[in-house]
């Protein structure tokens, strides 16, 4: 097994309570997200799903970027300008990528971050940081 | 049968002769010694090396002295060595220990026979299968053999102590001798590699990993210094785009779609140097692939790519490897072309493997680690181009990385090179400059894959190391 990191992370954050489950999509593994709370207005809803790419070396030490979310969703009635990746399918849902990076001066970092910072880091994009990317 | 070695890292060679050399300066005759931890290399099955994992040094009381100044070891000792075989699941015990006045040849003592396969059998009654070996030292030579059971007992041939040199002991008891003198093919290269570190070169197998442009030089300057036998790992064929590099790739090859690495062994073995070369057409990052690397004495790196790196490094800490990774970049930017370097990276055990050096990124791995639809989902985002940038296909500065990589190696069997050698050696062919890299950039010094690797050493008893063939096969890119 290549990613018994990632596992016992998203083992560890589902028994805090987390609503995480690594999946596997062909071999590409992925974690789904739930619970990720948004304010409503401006998104549509205010919880939703996200999709988490894990690299297969990230026992190596990956860093980990972006996500993927569920479809159908509305922002601000209309579409948010950084939901403008390619879409993949998984569990009878079309999930969009997210262009949501780390900032050039605040990469991902191997000796503090993983896989929860990084789903804190994607929380940023419901809230007032995401809601501000949609205007610039 | 192939000869049998045991594989034990430089520093924990150079400390053991240290805790034991006071045995050889005073006149009291007293035996020192410690115990060891084994792990081991197998192909096909076989056992092919044995390595020492660890050292535990022996603490008050551990050491206990008999009648005639032999040396015991206490049985808390023992247990607390044999307690971490048995959690990490190692192959078995090793112990040393001195014969103080073996001035010159040493060998195994009446009371050593008497005491290894009482010793054996107790291990076994706990742990079935344990191995236990010993080794005798002298003054100046060293003695070796391996308890497979009670009653069988098989002779170690060589000590491999890797570090900062590469060096070959024999375990025969008997002192260092001169090698015999080499052909007269390479006469000329004695003036920097001697015939006992051209007798060692003679006699091992040289893992290039990559068969492209630097990978087939690192084969050729490997046959023309000696070498006689060298495995070359590569997954791709020959295209008509590496005409203008690949040593003995010829338009046919392209058009017919031959492996690089058959082509190449083709070409090697036709200069008549002896040199027997085994191509393996698959990747590196196949697990299946990477277990073939048990045959390997000495791994060159001639890949572009960061996962192969991080995994190569992982495998050689686990099984204390030397590995050589060469290498070569062209930095430019809207004036033109600021730097043409060439790279030789050196990682052996008690060296910063790549990650630490800052050679291998965290971004470029998670790209690289991605299955191929979601790489392209990816770079549809944008903020990959970087990422996609390919290396240098130019065989001048090919040449030049292998030749530094080559030198290296000589260095590490015969060293002639000032110490310590850098993290990174870079030659910027634009400034004239050659730059000793002295510190790692992105130094973790709990780095799980050098300082803090939890199968140090444990060889073929550790985990497998890279991706099952079917999860390789779709991380391949199309390149």
């Amino acid at each position: 097994m290549q990613i018994e990191k990632a596992k016992a992370e998203i083992d560890q954050l589902a028994s805090a309570g987390t609503v995480v489950e690594l999946v596997t999509l062909g071999v590409q593994p992925f974690v789904v997200v739930g619970g990720v709370e948004a304010p409503c207005p401006p998104w549509d809803r205010k919880v939703y799903e996200i999709l988490i790419a894990i690299p297969v070396a990230y026992d190596l030490g990956t860093a980990l970027d972006g996500f993927y979310l569920a479809l159908p969703y509305k922002f601000q009635d209309g579409e948010h300008n950084r939901v403008n990746g390619q879409v993949v399918s998984f569990r009878n849902q079309d999930w969009k990528a997210v262009s949501w990076h780390y900032p050039d001066g605040k990469p991902f970092r191997l000796e503090v971050d993983n896989i929860e910072s990084h789903i804190v880091h994607c929380r940023g994009f419901f809230l007032q940081r995401g809601a501000v990317n949609a205007r610039t | 049968m192939q000869e049998l070695n045991l594989r034990i890292t430089g520093a924990d060679w150079e400390r053991l002769r240290k805790h034991c050399a006071p045995s050889f300066r005073t006149r009291r005759d007293t035996e020192y010694g410690a115990i060891g931890l084994l792990g081991k290399r197998c192909v096909n099955g076989t056992i092919r090396e044995l390595i020492v994992s660890e050292i535990v040094w022996p603490e008050a009381g551990d050491v206990l002295s008999q009648p005639h100044h032999a040396l015991t070891f206490s049985s808390r000792y023992m247990r607390r060595a044999h307690m971490k075989v048995r959690t990490r699941k190692l192959a078995g015990l090793i112990t040393f220990h001195t014969h103080p006045r073996a001035n010159e040849a040493v060998s195994f003592s009446g009371y050593d026979d008497e005491q290894d396969p009482l010793l054996v059998e107790n291990l076994q009654e706990l742990s079935p299968g344990t191995l236990l070996s010993s080794v005798v030292l002298g003054k100046g030579s060293q003695q070796g053999r391996v308890w497979i059971s009670p009653h069988k007992q098989v002779p170690i041939g060589n000590l491999v102590s890797v570090g900062s040199a590469l060096r070959y002991l024999p375990l025969d008891g008997r002192p260092s001798r001169p090698a015999p003198a080499p052909s007269e093919i390479f006469d000329r290269a004695l003036a920097l590699t001697g015939s006992g570190a051209l007798a060692v070169l003679a006699q091992r197998t040289v893992a290039v990993v990559g068969a492209s442009g630097t990978g087939s030089l690192m084969c050729e300057l490997l046959a023309r210094a000696g070498c006689k036998r060298v495995l070359v790992i590569d997954h791709e064929v020959v295209k008509l785009v590496n005409l203008n590099r690949i040593l003995y790739a010829t338009a046919e090859d392209a058009e017919l779609l031959r492996p690089k690495a058959e082509v190449l062994k083709r070409g090697i073995e036709s200069l008549g140097l002896g040199c027997e070369v085994i191509a393996i057409v698959g990747t590196i990052l196949d697990n299946d692939v990477m277990r073939l690397l048990s045959q390997a004495d000495v791994v060159f790196g001639c890949v572009d790519k960061d996962y192969p790196r991080a995994l190569l490094c992982k495998y050689v800490y686990q099984h204390l490897l030397p590995y050589i990774d060469v290498g070569a970049e062209i930095g430019g930017d809207e004036e033109g072309i600021v730097s043409a370097d060439t790279r030789v990276n050196y990682v052996a055990p008690g060296r910063w493997c790549l990650r630490c050096t800052g050679l291998v990124t965290a971004r470029r791995l998670a790209f690289e680690s991605l299955t191929t639809p979601e790489r392209k989902r990816k770079i549809a985002l944008g903020y990959s181009d970087d990422l996609l940038l390919k290396q240098p296909a130019v065989m001048d500065l090919n040449m030049s990385a292998a030749s530094n990589g080559m030198m290296l190696l000589r260095h590490l069997l015969q060293p002639f090179l000032l110490e310590p050698f850098p993290v990174t050696l870079a030659q910027n062919q634009v400034t004239y400059n050659l730059k000793a890299v002295a510190s790692p950039r992105a130094r973790n010094d709990a780095c799980d894959i050098c300082r803090n690797n939890a199968q140090y050493g444990f060889g073929d008893c550790g985990k497998p190391i890279g991706l099952p063939p079917e999860v390789a096969a779709a991380l391949r890119s199309e390149d």
